[in-house]
């Protein structure tokens, strides 16, 4: 049995870390065949030659620390927030039909609206500084956070609830300890959705302005056909996503040991 | 183990007069049980047999305080009953252990809510652990517990709070046939042991004769009380007792009692089309 789970797990290791390694060696077979005009697609030692360019001396004048610091500080700002009013006001439309009522309408007139359609609006609104930024992303966390904390919190069984409250637990009680652990599978699943939504909207949110930010480096760079910083800007986009949702699925599996074992 | 078990409420006398509990809402609303009297004094254990759907646990339910009456009273010791209160614990089918916390801490649930001290509730649910026989697996998930024991666990964290009246909804309706005889048997110990009025939803006729003081036998919709049977035999009860033959001619009576007589129609007969056969009901 124990034996079994540990050649799996190695198994399951082998696979995830051999898929993206075999998805490089075809990139750089390509490229080294000269299947690809250089322009369009680099060597992934030219890109990883400008990514240690980068590192030495910065983009347009300005650390590379500096710029991917820019993008971490709105994706977290806008995701923290995000998440917590999200989950917060999700849950109580979960339980009560009051509160759900009163968001129905305006959370689901504004779902369906791509956050990439909302740009010139908050460009117009909020100006093209940090504000429209972060307040595209944490809108699209909230939503995302917001809906799945709702049908989180209607995980839990009506009995559950009434054994609870037989047992001497009172309504805020019940919700803190019955309801909230419940909702937290589907809450935790929820983040990592919106976490690789917020990174979407940053790197788009900082193609509309400003000078730092690993999206106004994407841009930047293409627009000059810099093809290998493009692609550097894109790898560092991609890491930070990778790291981001293996923090939070290993949070996931912290918090929420006993998912999976009912 | 013997003070915390022992210290329990005096009574549990439950008094239910002209009660009618009606469920749906609007126009598919409808009395599920009706006309319900009953006097249960305390200590009693009451079992509950009925057809499917006649409104058992919708009377428990009521009894739990999770569901009002449309009519008539109920109450508990001379007090209406409103809401669900420690002093009526109730069991499902289904346990509600929370997956997230140890067993012990799972049993200690009811004394947290009450703000009781975190080492003296965690002392007294050991106590009630191995009241019913878990000692040893305080500290386990109630994953790692087998349906059985899980069931057992659920029993211990109702009986910490000490209730007057113990409800149970067909509480073994989804274990195998030889654990349920152990539970049976570990209840009746139990609940010799502890000062509580039982009442206890069951399709198993076997189980509520082996079981009860007393039989409620309940009619199909609108569920009413057909028929409350004594059940004489004498305590501590063994196996030995299902060959009786007074066992077997109340068997027989509640068989008699549960069986559909009133005239429901036939299904019609089908043609190879699905059509109903010209002339057939
Ligand atoms: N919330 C509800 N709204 C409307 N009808 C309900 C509701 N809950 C139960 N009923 C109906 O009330 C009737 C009695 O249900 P109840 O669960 O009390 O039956 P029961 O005797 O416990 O049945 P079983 O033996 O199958 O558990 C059933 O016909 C059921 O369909
Ligand atoms: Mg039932």
């Amino acid at each position: 049995m124990s034996t079994d789970e540990a050649t799996a797990r190695r198994r399951y290791r082998i696979l995830a870390v051999l898929s993206p390694l075999t998805l490089l060696g075809a990139w750089a077979f390509v490229t080294a065949q000269g299947l690809a005009t250089p322009t369009i697609l680099p060597s992934p030692l030219a890109v990883l030659a400008s990514l240690t360019d980068m590192v030495g001396h910065g983009y347009s004048g300005v650390d590379l620390a500096t710029h991917v610091l820019a993008s971490l500080r709105r994706v977290g700002i806008a995701f923290c927030g995000g998440a917590l009013l999200g989950t917060a006001i999700g849950l109580l439309r979960g339980r009560v039909p009051e509160i759900d009522a009163l968001f129905l309408v305006p959370s689901e007139l504004v779902r369906p609206i791509p956050p990439l359609g909302l740009i010139p609006l908050f460009i117009l609104w909020f100006g093209i500084g940090e504000t429209s930024k972060i307040l595209l992303i944490f809108l699209s966390v909230f939503l995302i956070a917001m809906v799945n904390a709702q049908a989180g919190a209607r995980a839990c069984s009506l009995d559950a609830l009434r054994a609870a409250r037989s047992m001497g637990a009172g309504r805020w009680q019940a919700f803190r300890f019955v309801v909230l652990p419940s909702a937290l599978p589907q809450i935790m699943t929820g983040l990592r959705v919106a976490m690789g939504t917020a990174l979407t909207i940053l790197v788009a949110a900082e193609l509309l302005g400003g000078d730092r930010g690993l999206g106004f480096l994407i841009l930047d760079a293409s627009s000059f056909f810099r093809t290998t910083y493009v692609f550097a800007g894109i790898v560092l986009v991609g890491l930070i996503g990778l790291a981001s949702d293996r923090a939070i699925a290993l949070l996931g599996r912290r918090i929420v040991h006993w998912e999976g074992k009912r | 183990m013997t003070d915390s078990l022992t210290e329990a409420p005096p009574a549990g006398r439950i008094a239910i007069a002209g009660a009618g509990i009606r469920l749906g809402e609007g126009a598919a609303a409808f009395e599920v049980v009706r006309d319900i009297d009953l006097a249960i004094p305390p200590r009693q254990f009451v079992c509950l047999l009925g057809p499917s759907g006649c409104g058992k646990s919708t009377l428990l339910g009521a009894l739990a305080g999770h569901l009002g009456l449309a009519r008539g009273s109920l109450s508990l010791d001379g007090q209406p009953v409103a809401g669900p209160h420690p002093e009526r614990g109730i069991v499902f089918q289904q346990h509600t252990l929370l997956p997230w916390r140890r067993v012990l801490d799972n049993v200690a649930f009811g004394p947290k809510m009450r703000g009781v001290p975190r080492a003296e509730r965690l002392d007294r649910a050991r106590d009630f652990l191995a009241l019913v026989g878990l000692a040893d697996f305080a500290d386990r998930y109630p994953s790692e517990l087998s349906g059985g024991m899980q069931q057992r666990v659920e029993i211990a964290r109702v009986l910490i709070n000490q209730p007057r009246v113990l409800l149970m909804d067909e509480p073994f309706g989804a274990l195998d046939a030889q654990t349920r005889l152990m539970m049976q048997e570990l209840l009746l110990d139990i609940w010799t042991r502890l000062p509580t009025t039982v009442v206890f939803v069951t399709h198993d006729i076997d189980e509520a004769l082996f079981l009860g003081d007393r039989v409620l036998v309940m009619s199909a919709r609108p569920g009413r009380i057909l028929e409350d049977i004594p059940l004489a035999f004498p305590r501590p009860r063994g196996r030995d007792l299902v060959t009786d033959p007074d066992f077997v001619a109340l068997k027989r009576r509640c068989l008699d009692l549960l069986r559909p007589r009133d005239g429901r129609p036939p299904l019609p007969r089908l043609t190879p089309l699905g059509l109903p056969l010209a002339g057939a009901a």
